[in-house]
């Protein structure tokens, strides 16, 4: 087995547990429980079924996943299972803000929108690494740790080879990530919606 | 050192390594065009053709093939029970231009091999692709679907040091960011000359359009160009005729009429013009293409707007500009008919003795090889 199906059937794994972990609400029992769930649900996912192991079945689906999400899945699974918090709710939401702004702008261009193909940016465009070295800089600047973090642990991942991609793109943002920032945003935009129309009220 | 210092020490190493990255990746490389074979062994016209082996698949599809050693040809081709079915496997046979037959077919991948080298669960294999590299190894690049239709296709590799006879563990291509799904291989591969390859590939999902990827010696994709763009175009075939120029094919997916797209390239591949409808016509099928040692421009394609019952060939001597159709492979042949009245999915080739090969889809049931020279060629009627 290479270092990139370890690599990626881990992080397939460590999505999983998050959403079983989040869709029992594990948080809610004693810690015995939860950590007797977690488990049985590793051992579940890497026991082969029909040939494959059930994790193996998701990265036939998901392929190899970004450092965005596998940060939502450690904090998912950090806070559900080990009871820990990690970092504060505005270092999601920017983290979660340039992946939203990411996927928005690079899938309907890849996926053949226009002539202009951002994708074929991340094998190596000095241009690209630049605006990305800006927008790090300006969360570095901002105290902003989660973003910087997860930069810094894309491009590691990317240079170490532990990606099937040569890619920059496919560290950074990926669907699923893309869809839960969208729907944290969409979230926040309901709820600062909803205040204003509760204070217009009052 | 403080968190805070510690992490613009983190960004300042992470960055210096991706601007290494960037400033050593490979520049741009022309096209390497295929060395010129030798004479025809004889200026009389000569047409042989036959059909492939198969003895153990119900529907058969999208040959690809290869010179190999001696001047035999090594051919590729997927069947199983249905195109999709689970059992879909890739096959191969071996031609030898001395007995003038193919050797019993064998299957080279199956579906559970794939998903078993790759990690992954995988529902079904297609199109295979057949080149080489510039050390000369064998690639063989073939789509594979883990979820949903062809348009959740992936595209893999694998390598041959033997000429065909063993083959590396499959290895998978990214070239897409959404779920890396929806790229697949129809067009031979190009050899550029720093030694990296040309690929191209096409997309099904949402949009239909070509791309040219560009892969290292280790076939890993390093690098991307789009070809159209858009919801009409796919199956590219690139044909280069010196170190900058090529011309490329593709099959047309939209509103009528219908005709084969046709681009071209000034750069060695940096830039495409838009896909222009030549006077062909295409009935959303795959064309291919090959240009002779000295000219002409040789084109396989389905001559209809609606069908894929008749296939021809097209010579042209001004690289795709104007067009003559030579010769009809089907559509007007003598019985036997396939069951199914469809030829399709031609591969075309010419080998170092130069002889021109035409592989295609027969009935869905076959593999059909014709092989001939110039003169039969050039020399019109059938």
């Amino acid at each position: 087995m290479t270092a990139t199906d370890v690599f990626g059937l881990l992080g397939c794994a460590l999505m999983c547990l998050a959403a079983i972990a989040t869709a029992l609400r594990l948080d809610r029992f004693p810690a015995r429980v939860r950590h007797a769930v977690a488990v049985i649900a590793i051992v579940a996912l890497f026991v082969p079924a029909g040939g494959l192991p059930l994790v193996a079945h998701v990265r036939g689906a998901t392929g190899d996943l970004s450092v965005p999400t596998l940060a939502l899945a450690a904090s998912a699974c950090a806070s559900r299972i080990l009871g820990r918090s990690g970092f504060a709710p505005r270092e999601w939401n920017a983290l979660l803000g340039a992946v939203a702004v990411a996927g928005l702008f690079l899938y309907p261009l890849a996926l053949g929108l226009t002539p202009f193909d951002p994708y074929a940016l991340g094998y190596g465009s000095a241009g690209l690494v630049t605006a990305l070295l800006i927008a790090t800089m300006a969360a570095w600047r901002a105290g902003l740790n989660l973003p910087v973090l997860v930069v810094v642990v894309a491009i590691a991942a990317l240079l170490a080879g532990a990606y099937e991609s040569r890619n920059l793109w496919d560290t950074l943002v990926d669907p699923l990530a893309v869809l839960v920032a969208l729907g944290r945003w969409a979230a926040i935009a309901l709820r600062g919606m909803g205040n204003a129309f509760t204070r217009g009220k009052s | 050192m403080s968190l805070r210092v510690a992490g613009l020490v983190a960004v300042v190493l992470a960055f210096a390594g991706l601007y290494a990255r960037a400033l050593t990746a490979p520049s741009a490389a022309g096209f390497v065009v295929a060395r010129a074979p030798a004479e025809a062994r004889s200026s009389a016209p000569r047409y042989k053709a036959q059909l492939l082996p198969n003895s153990s698949a119900q529907s058969v599809h999208s040959a690809t093939a290869v010179e190999t050693s001696g001047g035999r040809l090594r051919a590729f081709w997927y069947g199983g029970t249905r195109e999709g079915a689970s059992d879909v496997a890739l096959y191969t046979s071996v031609y030898s231009p001395k007995e003038a037959s193919w050797s019993p077919e064998r299957a080279v991948m199956t579906r559970e091999l794939v998903q078993r080298h790759l990690k992954r669960s995988v529902r079904k294999l297609g199109n295979p692709v057949v080149g080489r590299d510039r050390d000369g190894r064998l690639c063989l690049f073939f789509v594979s679907v883990s979820v949903g239709g062809w348009a959740g296709s992936a595209i893999n590799l694998m390598i041959s040091e033997d000429e065909g006879e063993t083959w590396g563990p499959p290895r998978r291509l990214v070239a897409s960011p959404f779920f890396n799904i929806s790229t697949l291989v129809k067009g031979p591969l190009v050899q550029l000359t720093d030694g990296t390859i040309a690929l191209p590939v096409y997309h099904e999902f949402l949009g239909k359009f070509g791309e040219l990827l560009r892969l290292d010696s280790e076939g890993r994709v390093i690098g991307k160009t789009r070809l159209s763009w858009g919801n009409s175009s796919l199956q590219p075939v690139i044909v280069p005729h010196s170190e900058t120029e090529a011309v490329g094919f593709m099959r047309y997916a939209g509103d009528p009429p219908a005709r084969v797209l046709m681009i071209r390239t000034g750069d060695g591949g940096e830039h495409w013009t838009a896909p222009i409808k030549t006077a062909l016509p295409n009935p959303n099928a795959a064309v291919a293409s090959v240009l002779l040692a000295g000219g002409p421009l040789v084109l396989a394609f389905n001559n209809a707007e609606e069908n894929r019952e008749e296939l021809s060939l097209a010579l042209s001597s001004d690289f795709g500009n104007t067009w003559r159709v030579a010769r009809n492979l089907e559509g007007e042949s003598p019985p036997p008919r396939a069951p199914v009245a469809e030829y399709s999915y031609p591969w075309v080739m010419q080998d170092s003795s130069g002889d021109v090969h035409v592989l295609y889809t027969w009935g869905r049931s076959r593999i059909k090889h014709a092989v001939f020279n110039r003169a039969w060629l050039e020399g019109g009627g059938r």
